[in-house]
C-alpha cells in the first residue's frame, strides 16, 4: 500500500501525520516511519514546517502542578544527587552526627511548646483581595494556614465573559515577576498546597486578571487586574 | 513563539544522557506552546494537560531515539504531542463544536506575525504556499491541523462529498510540497 513514488509517499506521510489516515494504513506508515530512515526524515520535515502553523497559536501557561506530575511519572522526585547522597548513607561520623541532631531535635520539639506561643510551624497570613481604585469592593480572601496551605475563597460571584478566565498570580520579589498559581474559576474556592506556593511574607502581593480562556498565553498577567491585596499576618491564634 | 537561541538538538541529546535540567529546561522552553496547540486541537485544558504530560514523559523516555541527523529536534518534540492528542481525538474525546475564525484568519498577516517573519523569513515558507493554495484545497488541510478533524468530520463541516475531500487534501498537500520544495 506504501507507494513507492518518493513525492507521493511524502505526500502520505502528510496526511499521517494530520491524523488523516484509517488505521490499517496509518499503521503501516507507522512501521515504515521506524524502519525507513527516508520516510522518518520526510515525517519531521513536514512536523518542522507545521511549526509554522503552531506558531501562529498562543502559547498556554500549564497549571503549575503539571511539571510535578509528570516529574513523578518518571520517578525522577529524589532530586539529590546520589553520588553525595551514597558517600553520606555510608560514613559513620555523617550518622553519629545525624544521631546527634536528632537528638537536639527532639529534645527542641518537646521543649519549645512549653517555652514559647504554640505557632511555630509558621505564621499565618491573611489576604483581602479587592478591586483596584476606590471602589475597593473586596472581590475574595486567602487564608494561608501554618503549614503553608493557601485557601483562597470568593466572597462574589464573578461574571466571567464567554472565552475568557480568572487566573491567580502572586509576585515574590519585583526584579523577577508575577508567578502564575493557575486558574480559578468564578465563585469557586481553590487550596493549593504548600510547596506551591512557597514561603508567603508580609506584604506578598496576589492578584486575579482576566485573561483568555487557558489563562494568559505569556509568563506574566495579560490582561486587567481585577482583585488585587497584600498578605498582612494573621495575629496568633 | 519559537526562540531561535533555543538549541533543542542539544537539550535533547542531553535528555538522552539523563540530564533533568536539560529536560528541565525544555520543559519551560516549549510546554506553553504544546498546551496552545493541544488546547487548539482538543478544545479542553484538562485533556490538553493529559496529553501534554503524556507527551514529556514519552519526551524523557524516548529521548535516546532521537537523532539530529533525521531532522529538527522541536519537530520531534511537537510529533510527539500531535501523536498524543490524535489518540486522544480518535478515542471518542471530540471537542466541542468552536469559533473556527481564527483558521480563517491563521494566514493573514498581523502587524506581529511581519515584525516575527521579518526576522524569520524561510520561518513563513508553509504559509507563503498556503496562500497560493486556492481555498477549497487549503482549508481542509487547516482543519485538520489546528482540530484534529477527520476526512468525515471535515465533510460534513464543509457540506462536501467525503471523496472530494479527501482528493482535494491529497492533491493540496501534493501541490505544498512542490511548493515548499521550490
Amino acid at each position: 500500500m506504501i507507494p513507492h513514488d518518493p513525492e507521493e509517499r511524502r505526500a502520505l506521510i502528510g496526511e499521517y501525520l494530520l491524523g488523516l489516515l484509517d488505521e490499517p494504513e496509518a499503521a503501516e506508515v507507522r512501521q515504515l516511519l521506524d524502519e525507513d530512515e527516508q520516510a522518518a526524515r520526510m515525517a519531521l520535515d513536514w512536523e518542522r514546517h507545521f511549526l509554522e502553523l503552531s506558531d501562529r497559536l498562543p502559547a498556554q501557561v500549564p497549571s503549575p502542578a503539571l511539571w510535578l506530575r509528570i516529574r513523578r511519572s518518571l520517578g525522577l522526585h529524589a532530586e539529590r544527587r546520589p553520588s553525595a547522597l551514597g558517600n553520606w548513607w555510608n560514613s559513620l561520623l555523617a550518622w553519629r552526627l545525624t544521631a546527634a541532631v536528632l537528638a537536639v531535635a527532639l529534645l527542641v520539639a518537646v521543649l519549645l511548646p512549653l517555652l514559647r506561643s504554640p505557632d511555630i510551624a509558621g505564621q499565618r497570613y491573611t489576604v483581602v483581595l479587592q478591586q483596584p481604585g476606590e471602589a475597593a469592593q473586596p472581590g475574595w480572601v486567602i487564608q494561608v494556614g501554618s503549614d503553608g496551605t493557601l485557601q483562597l475563597d470568593p466572597l462574589v460571584a464573578d461574571q466571567v465573559p464567554e472565552g475568557r478566565a480568572l487566573q491567580f498570580w502572586t509576585l515574590v520579589d519585583p526584579a523577577e515577576g508575577p508567578r502564575s498559581l493557575g486558574l480559578v474559576e468564578a465563585g469557586k474556592p481553590l487550596r493549593l498546597p504548600a510547596e506551591q506556593i512557597g514561603a508567603v511574607q508580609a506584604g506578598q502581593l496576589f492578584e486575579l486578571t482576566l485573561e483568555p480562556a487557558g489563562g494568559s498565553p505569556y509568563d506574566r498577567p495579560s490582561g486587567p487586574v481585577l482583585y488585587i491585596g497584600r498578605a498582612v499576618l494573621a495575629s496568633a491564634n | 513563539m519559537a526562540d531561535r537561541d533555543f538549541d533543542y538538538e542539544s537539550t535533547l541529546e542531553a535528555c538522552a544522557r539523563g540530564d533533568e535540567r536539560a529536560f528541565q529546561a525544555l520543559y519551560r522552553q516549549e510546554a506553553g506552546p504544546l498546551l496552545g496547540l493541544a488546547i487548539s486541537m482538543l478544545g479542553r485544558r484538562d485533556l490538553a494537560e493529559d496529553c501534554l504530560h503524556d507527551a514529556f514523559v514519552r519526551i524523557w523516555q524516548h529521548a535516546t531515539r532521537y537523532r539530529r541527523d533525521l531532522g529538527s529536534g522541536r519537530a520531534w518534540v511537537h510529533s510527539i504531542l500531535r501523536y498524543r492528542v490524535l489518540n486522544a481525538l480518535r478515542s471518542g474525546h471530540r471537542h466541542a463544536e468552536v469559533d473556527d475564525d481564527f483558521i480563517e484568519r491563521v494566514l493573514d498577516d498581523s502587524p506581529q506575525a511581519e515584525a516575527q517573519a521579518l526576522e524569520q523569513s524561510e520561518q513563513r515558507l508553509l504559509r507563503r504556499c498556503l496562500q497560493r493554495l486556492e481555498r477549497p484545497r487549503r482549508y481542509p488541510i487547516l482543519l485538520a491541523f489546528y482540530r484534529g478533524l477527520t476526512h468525515e468530520q471535515i465533510a460534513r463541516r464543509l457540506s462536501t462529498p467525503l471523496g472530494t475531500i479527501k482528493g482535494r487534501i491529497r492533491a493540496g498537500l501534493r501541490a505544498l510540497q512542490e511548493c515548499l520544495q521550490a
